[in-house]
């Protein structure tokens, strides 16, 4: 322990600035990625090369959010990409955040100002941050389906139909499970994009970027701008799994897509069984002029 | 001599009873308790006057002899920073802190306590030493001292001045740092040096270096401020300039240090063997 607090003293500048460097990049920069892409399945519906796929404007969606996700787990490299540029740096901003916000304390009742409540509410939420992106990643990323109401199991493959599931509880149905669910994603991402913006603002005062009050005022506009459009953009997204996938809809525009991608063999193959990702990409290399 | 006379039979009718609720502590690591007092306060007191009729009649509300209540003040005028308290659970100077305003009715209470974050020489006294060790830490002076004359000052132009005459103000009260969230009350001086140092010797560190004498321990103040218990430890709550009585812009002070802090971190990494 010793040794540890040595460490974190020798280091402490280089420590502090990489700690406010690492939440805009590479991890609020990944925030404002993951959200565009999961919003697709709303604006998506402006998607013209999504037509084919489905005459309505929530089949469009599923369908360019289909594209988007095949587009990331195409990308070269994904899980080094995983692990250096979203693992690693959330890890660190985590517990050195954690080790920080022990250095604070809380005295908003006595001095109830807007930055102080600011102050306190970005540890807040960097807390029930934590809490959700763990269960968000566990739930949906590793697996763990016990987390999940009725156990669905995320599929990249059935992007929006297994989320859309995964997240009310049932396939296309509202279960009460779901809807503990849903409010905690609702809160968890609320607070997460909330901690991206005012860490935003905080970090032009910690880098010395806005030094006057008026330069601190003007970055704070911006920064509740930034906010504010993240915000949107996470509420459409969340709101477009919850209440504007159908889920057996979403299913068959999917199959479509997989078909394309993997012919009829690929998904009967896949169908029987699922947890082997491989199978169907055999099929698929096997074959090239399929789809 | 009548219109004195006359004055001073308003003031008594006007004579209302206020209790002070105040926080008391016999010495360093004693326990505290509270004790309460009937103060008859005339119109146009402020807290210290009123502590001083509690140090002539040392009785407490229920009729029991205490010993007087101690507190520190000097200038009476805000400027020393000397009786800094927390007053209704927020700090501020009670020089300057007004019966009228805080207790302007008969049967009124008004609290007195000590700052939480320096450690109680008895009553409302509390140790500020170690915003001086502070001030030590971030050599927050001129270095003139030597062995022939260095000549005359370098000229400095108005606008510098005005910003650099609001920044020496600042009276070392322990206001800023009493509202800061992240600075805590130490009594082990060892722990000082990595200790959070708060608002106050920032914004001093950032007054020297602006003077141009003083800018040639600019490298030596941020040394000071970028290691444990600098700069960084700030969490940017913002409640130092907030609290603040002299209205010294602590955040663009704070800021200022954080961008100076950031060059020299890049000039060290680029350019330093
Ligand atoms: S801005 Fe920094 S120094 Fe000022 S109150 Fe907040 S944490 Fe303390
Ligand atoms: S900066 Fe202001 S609050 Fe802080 S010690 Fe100086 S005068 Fe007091
Ligand atoms: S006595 Fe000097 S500030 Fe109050």
């Amino acid at each position: 322990m010793a040794e540890q607090q040595g460490f974190m003293e020798r280091h402490h500048f280089l420590l502090r600035r990489l700690h406010s460097l690492s939440g805009i990049v590479p991890i609020g920069v990944f925030l404002i990625v993951h959200l565009t892409t999961n919003a697709s399945v709303i604006w998506g519906a402006a998607n013209g090369r999504a037509a084919p796929y489905a005459a309505d404007a929530a089949g469009r969606g599923v369908a360019t959010f289909q594209h988007e996700v095949n587009f990331i787990n195409n990308l070269p490299l994904l899980l080094l990409i995983e692990i250096f540029g979203l693992w690693l740096p959330i890890a660190f901003h985590v517990i050195l955040g954690i080790v920080y916000a022990m250095t604070g304390s809380k005295n908003t009742q006595t001095y109830a100002y807007t930055g102080n409540k600011r102050y306190l509410l970005q540890r807040l939420s960097g807390y029930v941050g934590v809490l959700f992106i763990f269960y968000h990643v566990a739930s949906l990323r590793w697996g763990w389906t016990f987390l999940v109401p009725n156990g669905t199991e995320w599929s990249h493959y059935f992007a929006a139909s297994t989320l859309a599931a995964a997240l009310k509880g049932e396939a296309g149905m509202w279960t009460t499970p779901g809807v503990i669910v849903a409010i905690f994603y609702f809160i968890g991402v609320s607070l997460l994009v909330y901690h991206f913006a005012n860490g935003l603002w905080t970090a032009a005062i910690t880098w010395g970027i806005t030094v006057s009050e008026a330069a601190q005022k003007r970055w704070g506009y911006v920064c509740t701008a930034v906010g504010v459009v993240l915000m949107g953009t996470a509420w459409t997204a969340l709101g477009g799994f919850l209440f504007a996938v159908d889920y057996d809809q979403a299913r068959a525009v999917e199959e479509q897509i997989f078909i394309e991608h993997h012919g009829e063999e690929g998904l009967q193959k896949f169908m029987d069984n699922p947890v082997d990702e491989q199978a169907a990409a055999t099929i698929h290399e096997a074959e090239p002029g399929d789809g | 001599m009548s219109a004195i006379a006359t004055e001073t039979t308003k003031a008594a009718e006007s004579t209302r009873t206020v209790h002070f609720r105040i926080k008391r502590c016999d010495g360093p690591g004693k326990p505290s308790r509270w004790e309460v007092f009937d103060v008859p306060v005339p119109a146009h007191a402020n807290v210290i006057s009123c502590l001083q009729w509690i140090a002539a009649n040392p009785t407490t509300a229920d009729g029991k002899a205490t010993t007087p209540v101690v507190w520190e003040s000097s200038c009476l005028e805000e400027v020393c920073g000397a009786c800094t308290m927390v007053i209704n659970g927020k700090v501020r100077q009670s020089c300057s802190c007004l019966m009228d305003e805080y207790a302007p009715n008969d049967g009124d209470t008004i609290t007195l306590e000590p700052m939480s974050k320096f450690p109680v020489i008895r009553d409302l006294w509390v140790d500020r030493s170690r915003m001086f060790d502070a001030l030590k830490r971030v050599r927050a002076w001129v270095p003139i001292d030597g062995t022939y004359s260095l000549g005359p000052g370098p000229m400095e132009g108005p606008k510098e001045s005005e910003t650099r005459y609001k920044l020496s103000e600042c009276m070392t009260c322990g206001c800023c740092l009493e509202a800061c969230p992240q600075y805590h009350l130490e009594t082990d001086e060892a722990a000082w040096a990595t200790s959070f140092i708060g608002a106050a010797p920032i914004s001093q560190a950032r007054l020297f270096n602006e003077h141009e004498t003083g800018a040639v321990l600019k490298a030596d103040r941020l040394e000071a401020l970028m290691g444990p218990g600098g700069i960084n430890d700030c969490g940017n709550a913002q409640n130092c300039v907030q609290v603040c009585p002299k209205e010294i812009p602590l955040t663009e002070s704070i800021a200022t240090i954080g961008r100076a802090a950031t060059f020299e971190a890049f000039r060290r990494f680029f350019q330093s063997r």
